[in-house]
């Protein structure tokens, strides 16, 4: 079977978000889906609400766009009709990568033919995947330049774990890390990233022998961490946290499509297997010490804080950032950056001001409507 | 010790002081371990091997135990008792006021015009059918009123038993909580009714009601405000907030009893004031967990005690309507108006049948009427008790089954999930 990548027109992005569904008693998850989606389907929204594979998750996305400020509108407007669906069933909704306190076998697979058979296949896996990811999507025009950009962008996924994480809680405990969520999806056998393949012919011969050895049936059943999305014509980025808000979800697609923009011009180097050797460790301090992580540049050869690089990048991307119209994103995320203050320590801090884990789950909600005041990183308090 | 050295000892004794006499000084206290370990068995069986809901187990050990077949429990050993089921209502009562957020009503307001429409076609429906059974007006409208309520110990019970959650169990409880305040209302109101039929002056008619219903609500309000308070200064502590609220809640139904307040209205406005009021959200949402589990299995055993099951076949007949006529104006309400909220039909109905259970509130209910007018109460009791062993018995049923096939509750299979 040949994988035939769907043109799309390069840098265009698009992003998925899965969303938490609350209950506004305890503020625990609740499987609310089926009933949420049945209000939402009465509903004229743009984007796509749908599914996921446990009854209290729902996974909003975009349409494609090229201009961030377009996608922010859309994104707020199918917040909105969620939010709104959800009050009518007295439920809420949140951002944030876990949900900190509740417990995994507690949560119910969402009636679909294909969760229960991810359930029968991984057992208890499936019910500890109720995580909630932003996936990005960027547009390439062929498969060749999809495997190029993916394996440069592979250098970078450290930076989108620190600055989208927001799962430093689950199963009720301080987990020490920013991105506790990453960690649920390590124990999946074909987790990890993409091997090391030089173009999509070569892309495909591998593909061909793992679905010739049953390994997989689709595209879908590899969990990498980028991986190649031929039917859309993208690359899909699966390792940030869903924000605590939309304009910071709204921001990292902007990041992802300015970096693209860069990569793709520029070219300034060949794919270098150095940086999968030291991939899992950088992958591992970004998860677990957030922009505070350290950082191994595999082109250079050296070892730096993540903050710095994040900085250092941002300055690069700032006129890609400038012809696409997302100095506004990138100047978000510059100044949460130098603060060092991601939605991680925003939760932190509620949970450090005498609230408890309902509490901060209950400000959550409210930031992700807008109703508190967002993560002010120029403050660093 | 020698035996025979022992019996000496006893023998020589002047005073026997130290063996127990008859009856056991601790009776009361072993009464209550025997009711719990009755209902705990009989909760069993029923779950275990006729797979109905242990609800219905701990009240059917009550109807055995009770006046009504064996007698084990009299009358007396049941009013010393009575001080459990006003502590296990007020903690149903908070809870359930705990869970109605009026915020819900500004984001879908068909939800109170649904559940005034249920509450109104029950009360409307009970009332017809008594009136053809060619029952006095004021007796027919206070059962049609005690019809609107749906018991919240029987569906808090079936939620938690169930481990049941999802937006059905969420709006069940809204509506249950907004139907024993419009049965409340309307009873409170009806007493000035049967203050005049009983020759009373207008005075009485109306100051009655406004006592009752202001003055509950009032004490529901201070009962917060002192939550509140001592919430403030316990700071966000789980064990302390736990014994804080459990304080507050039987104070207040003691202070209801006291001053011849509701214990219902004071309740549950106290719970509505909790969830609504909170600002700052001072309290902390606390689960009464197995500690609440023992006055719930003493209510109902003790519920299922004050049950009159040789009633059944002299009021049979109009037991038998009540229930159905209350089930069609549940049913029509729910049915005509819960659609417009955005819910299936086939949910709408699922939630109708979740509002079945009609009990101990009821039991309560006409027990003030009883005290109020002996000979008003003994009248409204023969009509609306054979309903209540009916429901009481099918009640629990029924809000089982609605709330597993909506997919609320939790699969069976358990700890192999």
């Amino acid at each position: 079977m040949t994988l035939e990548f769907s043109h799309s027109s390069p840098l265009t992005m698009g992003v998925e978000l899965e969303l938490m569904i609350l209950s506004t008693h305890d503020w625990n998850l609740i499987p609310g889906a089926e009933d949420l989606l049945a209000l939402i389907a009465k509903e004229t929204h743009p984007g796509d609400i749908k599914p996921e594979i446990t009854e209290s998750m729902i996974e909003i996305s975009t349409g494609v766009h090229t201009d961030y400020r377009a996608m922010v509108a859309e994104l707020i407007s199918i917040r909105d009709t969620v939010v709104a669906s959800a009050r009518r069933l007295n439920l809420a909704i949140a951002g944030g990568g876990a949900h900190p306190f509740q417990h995994w076998s507690e949560q119910r697979i969402f009636p679909k033919e294909r969760f229960f058979r991810l359930h029968d296949m991984y057992g208890y896996l499936a019910k500890q995947f109720t995580v909630f990811g932003q996936h990005i999507h960027v547009g390439v025009s062929s498969g060749d330049d999809a495997i190029y950009l993916l394996h440069m962008m592979s250098r970078y996924i450290p930076h989108f774990i620190a600055l989208s994480a927001s799962s430093p809680f689950s199963q009720g405990m301080d987990t020490a890390f920013d991105s506790s969520r990453l960690n649920n999806i390590n124990a999946f056998p074909l987790s990890g990233t993409m091997p090391f393949v030089a173009d999509w012919n070569e892309f495909n011969g591998y593909f061909d022998t793992m679905c010739g050895l049953k390994v997989v049936e689709s595209m879908k059943d590899f969990y990498w961490d980028i991986r190649p999305k031929p039917e859309f014509g993208t690359i899909e980025i699966r390792v940030c946290d869903t924000p605590l808000t939309i304009e910071k979800a709204a921001a990292l697609t902007a990041y992802a499509q300015a970096l693209a923009r860069h990569l793709m011009l520029d070219r300034p180097s060949a794919p270098s297997l150095d940086v999968y050797r030291v991939y899992s460790f950088n992958r591992f301090t970004a998860c677990r010490y957030g922009l505070e992580a350290g950082f191994i540049d595999a082109w250079s050869r050296t070892r730096r804080a993540l903050k710095e690089d994040i900085a250092e990048t941002l300055l690069r991307l700032a006129p890609h950032a400038q012809a696409l119209g997302s100095t506004a994103a990138l100047e978000e995320l510059r100044r949460c950056n130098e603060s060092g203050q991601n939605d991680a320590s925003w939760l932190r801090d509620q949970f450090k001001a005498g609230q408890t884990l309902n509490d901060v789950v209950r400000r959550q909600s409210e930031l992700w409507v807008g109703e508190t005041t967002a993560p002010e990183p120029s403050g660093g308090s | 010790m020698p035996k025979s050295s022992a019996c000496s000892v006893l023998s020589h004794m002047n005073d026997v002081g130290f063996l127990p006499s008859f009856p056991l000084a601790a009776a009361n206290i072993m009464l209550v371990g025997a009711i719990l370990l009755c209902g705990l068995a009989v909760g069993q069986i029923f779950v275990r091997v006729l797979r109905l809901p242990r609800i219905t187990g701990f009240v059917a050990a009550g109807l055995v135990l009770g006046p009504g077949a064996l007698g084990l429990l009299d009358q007396t050993m049941l009013g010393q008792l009575s001080i459990f089921v006003d502590i296990s209502l007020g903690l149903i009562l908070f809870e359930l006021g705990r869970r109605l957020d009026l915020r819900w009503f500004t984001h879908d307001r068909w939800l109170l015009v649904s559940s005034v429409a249920e509450s109104l076609l029950s009360f409307l429906f009970v009332y017809g059918i008594l009136r053809l059974f060619d029952i006095a007006p004021v007796y027919s409208a206070a059962a049609a009123a005690i019809a609107m309520a749906t018991s919240p110990a029987v569906l808090i019970m079936i939620v938690h038993d169930q481990r049941a959650k999802g937006p059905l169990t969420e709006r069940l409880l809204a509506l249950t909580a907004l139907n024993n305040v419009f049965a409340f209302l309307l009873i409170a109101l009806l007493f000035g009714f049967v203050h005049l039929e009983y020759r009373a002056d207008w005075l009485r008619a109306v100051s009655h009601p406004l006592y009752l219903i202001v003055g509950s609500a009032g004490l529901g309000y201070v009962a917060f405000i002192a939550a509140r308070t001592l919430s403030r200064w316990l700071g966000k502590r789980e064990d302390s907030q736990f014994v804080m609220l459990l304080g507050l809640i039987v104070g207040t139904v003691g202070c209801a009893i006291s001053f011849k307040l509701s214990v219902l209205l004071a309740m549950l406005s106290f719970g509505v004031f909790a969830k609504n009021l909170d600002r700052d959200h001072d309290l902390m949402a606390v689960e009464f967990g197995p500690g609440g589990q023992f006055f719930l299995v003493m209510l109902f055993v003790i519920t299922g005690a004050g049950l009159r099951p040789s009633e059944l076949p002299v009021a049979g007949a109009v037991g038998a309507s009540f229930v159905i006529a209350r089930l069609a104006g549940k049913l029509a309400g729910i049915g005509l108006f819960a659609p417009l909220s955005g819910i299936t039909r086939k949910k709408a109905l699922l939630l109708g049948i979740g509002l079945v259970p009609m009990s101990a509130i009821a039991v309560v209910m006409v027990q003030g009427a009883a005290t109020l007018n002996p000979e008003f109460g003994a009248k409204l009791s023969s009509i609306v008790l054979s309903a209540v062993v009916i429901l009481e018995l099918v009640g629990p049923l029924a809000t089982q089954w609605a709330l597993r096939r909506a997919g609320e509750a939790e699969p069976v299979s358990g700890a192999s999930t």
